[in-house]
């Protein structure tokens, strides 16, 4: 038996099942989801606190772009995770799988954790839908774009709080976002196995 | 090519997002109410209406930077099946995507800091820049050659 024959068969004896899979991406998308949960309630009191400046840069805007960010890289970590601790041979599709399910991880856990902060704080929602509303109304434009501008961001801010919503609209773009990431991470991070599909 | 469902799934999934991204202007929505289109994409955009292209007087649903990755995305990963064996084991994608990310840091850094002010076309062109590579770097494991350049 020569050296390649002998790796093959210790990759089939040792072919890692579904659980090596969401070690990966629990651990990441929890991590991921607590990451970009303080985040941005640390930013959204943040805004709740700041005087209404009229900058468009605001602490809620910033979040928005962080959390993204954040949440988009976490299907290339949790592929790397899965490299470093299961094995470096994957396929494409795994790679994808586990980039979507940490994607929707991250959605579920984000939305549990959102719905635990409205027990701590009620009022988070009013009260940051009022901050958003006064930095709107400090904007230097006139009234009738500031007053379309203010209720389109209220009402977003608004909107995030269904759990419907979060996991039916979260889940699908979310994931997809990290299935992208998670076949790059693939590509950089993985050994390909010989494969048909 | 191999993976090729892989491939036609996630281009017909890119596409929709592509789609999707332009918002209650292109789906018959209206200009006083929140369009479907906007709780989609909530969760990884802020969304800004003043930092949105508009079509027909109505903000997309996701700011210009996203728009550009979201048409880089698509645009490259169209494109894959021409590039297929040139890709195949190509570092290239994967440096320019290194790039792309430090020119996204340092344009919102500078605009942060107010060292210039960036444009939708400005942000839609460094969006762009970002989503290609991605799809392109993604694009490398789609050769039937491809040894992952390692």
């Amino acid at each position: 038996m020569d050296t390649e024959q002998m790796s093959t068969g210790q990759l089939d004896s040792n072919k890692p099942g579904l659980s090596d899979f969401w070690q990966s991406v629990v651990i990441v998308g929890v991590i991921f989801s607590v990451v970009s949960f303080i985040i941005g309630l640390f930013l959204g009191y943040r805004q709740i606190a700041a005087e209404p400046t009229g900058s468009l840069i605001s602490p809620m805007m910033i979040s928005g772009v962080v959390i993204c960010l954040v949440t988009c890289v976490a299907g290339a970590v949790a592929v790397w995770h899965y490299t470093r601790e299961v094995t470096q041979y994957l396929k494409l599709g795994q790679g994808a799988l586990i980039g979507f399910l940490t994607g929707a991880v991250i959605v579920v856990v984000s939305v549990i954790l959102n719905e635990i902060w409205m027990l701590v704080d009620p009022d988070y929602t009013e009260k940051m839908i009022e901050a958003v509303i006064a930095n709107v109304e400090a904007m230097d434009m006139p009234q009738s774009a500031r007053d379309d501008m203010a209720d389109a961001m209220a009402e977003s801010v608004r909107s995030s709080q269904s759990i419907t919503q979060q996991l039916f609209w979260g889940i699908p773009i979310t994931g997809l976002l990290n299935l992208v990431t998670g076949m790059i991470a693939t590509a950089i991070f993985g050994k390909k196995e010989e494969e048909t599909f | 090519m191999q993976h090729k469902w892989l491939y036609a799934g996630v281009l017909a999934a890119l596409a929709a997002l592509v789609l999707f991204s332009l918002g209650g202007g292109f789906w018959g929505g209206e200009a006083t109410a929140r369009h479907w289109t906007h709780n989609l994409f909530y969760g990884i955009c802020h969304q800004i209406p003043e930092r949105s292209f508009h079509l027909n007087e109505i903000p997309m649903a996701v700011n210009s930077r996203c728009f550009g990755i979201f048409a880089g995305l698509f645009a490259a990963w169209a494109a894959i099946p021409l590039f297929t064996r040139r890709l195949s084991g190509n570092p290239w994608p994967a440096r320019i995507l290194l790039v792309a990310v430090m020119l996204q840091i340092l344009d919102y850094s500078g605009n942060v800091m107010q060292l210039w002010e960036n444009t939708n076309s400005s942000r839609f062109v460094l969006g762009f820049i970002l989503g290609a590579p991605a799809s392109l770097t993604a694009g490398t494991l789609f050769s039937t050659n491809n040894h992952n350049g390692k």
